[in-house]
């Protein structure tokens, strides 16, 4: 039997749970539900949870997916209320299904973008950022954990897909992107840093960034 | 979520402290609530969360009708700074609302390097820091905790302190403020009424004066305010509540785990130990109880390790049916159990062997406290070096390699004899592991640290000089020189927060201006090595014309009146002092279930009886 996937929502206070705590509160969530999940073989077996597609801290989702495998007993359709339930404010599980389609199916992500600037500047500043996208190329330094220099640059041109969605609204700017999702991925962070460092002349006091769809390879939605 | 927060938490270290929203957080309806409640930890989420004192008052302030009682902890540095550029308030994690605007802020206080966060806090809140400059009676600001069994270097800014337990005191206290605030009390009113209830001590209602060369004169009660004030304690532990559902936060905390508290108090007596004398008489919580809220505990919260938790864990009667109850449930769930507060001795020995069957072999630690017999018998620490030893033998034998040793140099009667003591239990542990070990060639970690005694209230070392920082780094020298085995590593605790500390815990009132100029100059978190410093403090004493030494380096006397002179934990003076001449003549005194050496803390039982 394949493994059990869920989809959840995760907004508001939940956006400040790291990836890594977000395992640990799901791990959790299960023994609290009293639900048996599956562990891992080997000399120390631990439940097995698995998220394709880390969210940034301070993100925003309504589509994130976690794939663990059921042992006896639970049922797919009262799952998701137990384990809403069983979660922290703001994670809503709101599907659990068998998987099956494979983590590297997984292709775009359609996120929804808000910046804020100081003054009423968000046409221009619009303006500014799109030409960046039509560019040939476009590299931004981002930080790598990887690189000894503690930086690597990438040019973020191939990975964003699409354009979809502009808007212009006094001090806000909001911006609707689909990215390539993996291998190699674009986290919209890295877009906003090159456009700081480009245009410092539309100081964003703050940015916000929520996926709202995840694609497949087709640009059908991924679960 | 506030538009402000969101900005600031983009920029800050660890944003998930800062914003509530964990799994049992309370949520209420704030029309039906007609009080709020701030609970205020002055440090770290992280170690506020991991308090189980907290936890237990939050349960039970939440249970009562009409009350939401809600966190707040301090904010680490860049937070503050946010906080303070873009004039957010500091606010409570359940509600997002600033404090300010609460009924009662409640702060809870387990050591003196905390003050100063306290202080902190109520700026940040936007509140006056002193009682006296917050005319009416909302915000009620309560203090509780350990240290607040000497709350005068806090005295002018708290309202109100809590003494003891606080499961039926603060229930009552905020029972009083909501009649107070029904009746349209003035503050004056409602302290007077508050220092009638049993625990409650309100630092306004006391005169104190002091002689020219310093000592107080007097402790003069005000407005019919009671000569002495007792401590509140819980009798019956299995009546009272214990945090089965409570708070799992999202993010990693210091103590991420289930805490199952055995027992309050403590049998034996140390003679240095304030926690020992300020939470007699011990009293058990009934193994089977215990075991059920264990297993509930790790059912509620999903945690997978459990720590049996209180101030001597082994000298739990029932511990090992304890255990065994426990690990019936605990090894086929996978959850571990830890036994901090080790005895050195082989019964502790062998139960921590079933308990960690198949685990890794962690250290292991012991507090011996000093290295020679004599000192440990003169400050009533009743471990032999036998035990030590034997117990280390099983221990190397069963195939561990690292022990930790933890000592107090300074301790009253110490000689250099008794520092070099310390070496010497330390070289013997190292050849009862040579001799025993089934593998030598892994080499074996023993860790010796120190730290400068600081004497406290309510102990019988309360009349003692702390050694000058001076003559602790002498003696740290002279045992590091002393001890040189490459086996043992020597840590030793820098003596300026032991010194600081000293001054805080015996300190009486006039430390308050020393507190509030040490803060004015930055002085937040002086139990961090990242913020403490030292010289603001000395500075902050040489404004206010106060000598610390007066407070940490000198010898009071029999008759001199101390500042905590109002406030009882239902020990008796006399037999402090009593204790004090016996740990000068060398004389241990039996722990309590050996012989009741009429401390007179079975006053405070039902019945006039210690039971355990
Ligand atoms: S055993 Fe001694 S040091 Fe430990 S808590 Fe009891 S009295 Fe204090
Ligand atoms: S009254 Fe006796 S048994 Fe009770 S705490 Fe004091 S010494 Fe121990």
């Amino acid at each position: 039997m394949a493994d059990q996937r869920i989809l959840f929502t995760k907004s508001g206070t939940a956006q400040y749970i790291s990836h890594l705590d977000l395992m640990h509160t799901m791990e959790r969530a299960f023994l609290r539900a009293g639900i048996t999940i599956r562990h891992t073989a080997g000399f120390h077996p631990h439940p097995y949870v698995s998220i394709p597609l880390p969210l940034p801290l301070g993100f925003s989702s309504d589509c994130e997916i976690m794939e663990f495998g059921l042992v006896d007993g639970a049922t797919m359709e009262t799952l998701p209320q137990q384990m809403t339930d069983a979660l922290p404010a703001g994670i809503k599980v709101l599907q659990c299904y068998e998987g099956g389609q494979a983590f590297k199916k997984l292709s775009y992500v359609r996120y929804d973008i808000t910046l804020e600037f100081d003054a009423p500047m968000a046409p221009q500043a619009a303006e500014a950022f799109l030409a960046l996208l039509k560019r040939e190329s476009f590299v931004v330094r981002k930080r790598s954990k990887k690189a000894k220099s503690g930086f690597t640059e990438v040019d973020v041109i191939p990975l964003v897909e699409a354009v979809e969605e502009v808007r212009a609204d006094g001090t806000f700017l909001y911006l609707t992107l689909l990215l390539k999702a993996q291998n190699p991925g674009l986290n919209p962070d890295v877009l906003l840093q090159g456009f700081k460092a480009e245009h410092p002349e539309f100081p964003v006091v703050y940015s916000h960034c929520h996926r709202r769809e995840i694609l497949d390879d087709r640009k059908k939605t991924y679960r | 979520m506030d538009h402000k927060l969101e900005k600031i938490l983009a920029r800050v270290q660890k944003p998930g402290r800062y914003v509530g929203g964990e799994y049992k957080a309370v949520q209420k309806d704030k029309a039906e609530v007609d009080c709020r409640f701030a609970f205020c930890f002055p440090d770290t989420y992280e170690i506020g969360m991991s308090n189980l004192g907290m936890r237990i008052l939050y349960g039970v302030m939440n249970k009562m009708p009409g009350v939401w009682c809600e966190r707040v902890f301090a904010p680490w540095g860049d937070m503050e700074d946010e906080m303070r550029k873009e004039g957010l308030p500091l606010y409570a994690l359940e509600s997002g609302d600033p404090i300010k605007d609460f009924d009662i802020i409640g702060f809870s206080l387990g050591y003196e390097m905390a003050y100063t966060n306290v202080l902190n806090m109520l700026d940040l809140a936007d509140l006056p820091l002193r009682s006296a400059d917050r005319p009416g009676i909302t915000p009620l600001v309560v203090a509780g905790g350990t240290s607040t069994y000497n709350p005068e270097p806090l005295a002018p800014f708290v309202d109100v302190v809590c003494l003891g337990e606080g499961e039926d005191a603060l229930p009552e206290l905020t029972n009083l403020y909501r009649k107070a605030k029904r009746e349209n009390w003035t503050k004056d009113q409602l302290l007077r009424e508050a220092s009638r209830l049993s625990g409650i001590y309100v630092p306004s209602l006391y005169e104190v004066t002091y002689g020219e060369d310093g000592i107080i004169s007097a402790i003069t009660p005000k407005d019919g305010a009671p000569e002495k004030v007792t401590k509140r304690l819980v009798t019956d532990m299995d009546r009272s509540y214990y945090p089965v559902e409570t708070i799992v936060p999202s993010t990693e905390i210091t103590h991420d785990r289930v805490m199952l508290e055995l027992f309050r108090g403590c049998i034996r007596g140390c003679r240095f130990c304030q926690a020992g004398f300020v939470y007699r008489p011990v009293r058990n919580r009934s193994q089977e109880l215990l075991v059920q809220q264990g297993i509930d505990a790790c059912k509620a919260s999903g945690y997978q390790e459990m720590t049996l938790l209180s101030l001597s864990s082994s000298d739990y009667p029932d511990l090992l049916p304890l255990c065994d109850g426990l690990l019936d449930y605990c090894r086929p769930n996978n959850v571990s159990i830890s036994l901090p507060s080790l005895r050195a001795d082989n019964f502790s020995m062998e139960l921590m062997e079933k308990l960690q069957a198949g685990g890794r072999k962690s250290g292991l630690t012991f507090a011996p406290e000093a290295g020679s017999q004599r000192l440990r018998d003169a400050i009533n620490k009743n471990v032999t070096e036998e035990d030590l030893l034997n117990t280390c033998r099983t221990a190397f034998a069963g195939g561990w390699s690292s022990v930790k040793l933890y000592f107090m140099l300074g301790l009253p009667t110490e000689t250099d004899e008794d520092v070099l003591g310390i070496a010497d239990l330390a070289t013997k542990v190292y050849h009862v592991w040579r001799n025993n070990t089934p593998n030598r060639s892994r080499g074996v970690r023993i860790t010796v640290s120190t730290s400068c005694f600081v004497p406290k209230s309510h102990t019988p070392f309360q009349w003692e000089a702390q050694n000058t920082m001076e003559e602790y780094m002498r003696k740290v020298t002279l045992l590091r020189d002393n001890m040189r085995n490459k086996s043992i590593t020597y840590n030793w605790h820098d003596p300026d927060t032991s010194f600081l500390e000293a001054c805080l815990s015996r300190g009486d009132r006039r430390l308050a201006d020393v507190i509030e100029t040490a803060w004015k100059n930055g002085a937040k978190f002086d139990s961090w090595s990242e913020y403490f410093n030292f010289q603001t403090w000395m500075d902050a004493f040489q404004t206010n014309g106060l000598d610390p030494a007066f407070y940490a380096n000198r010898e009071r006397g029999k008759e001199e009146i101390l500042p905590w002179k109002v406030i009882s934990d239902g020990v008796k003076d006399s037999y402090l002092w009593k204790e004090r001449k016996a740990a000068y003549q060398g004389v241990i005194t039996p722990d309590c279930w050996e012989k009741c050496s009429g401390c007179g803390a079975n006053k405070l039982c039902e019945g006039g009886v210690c039971h355990g």
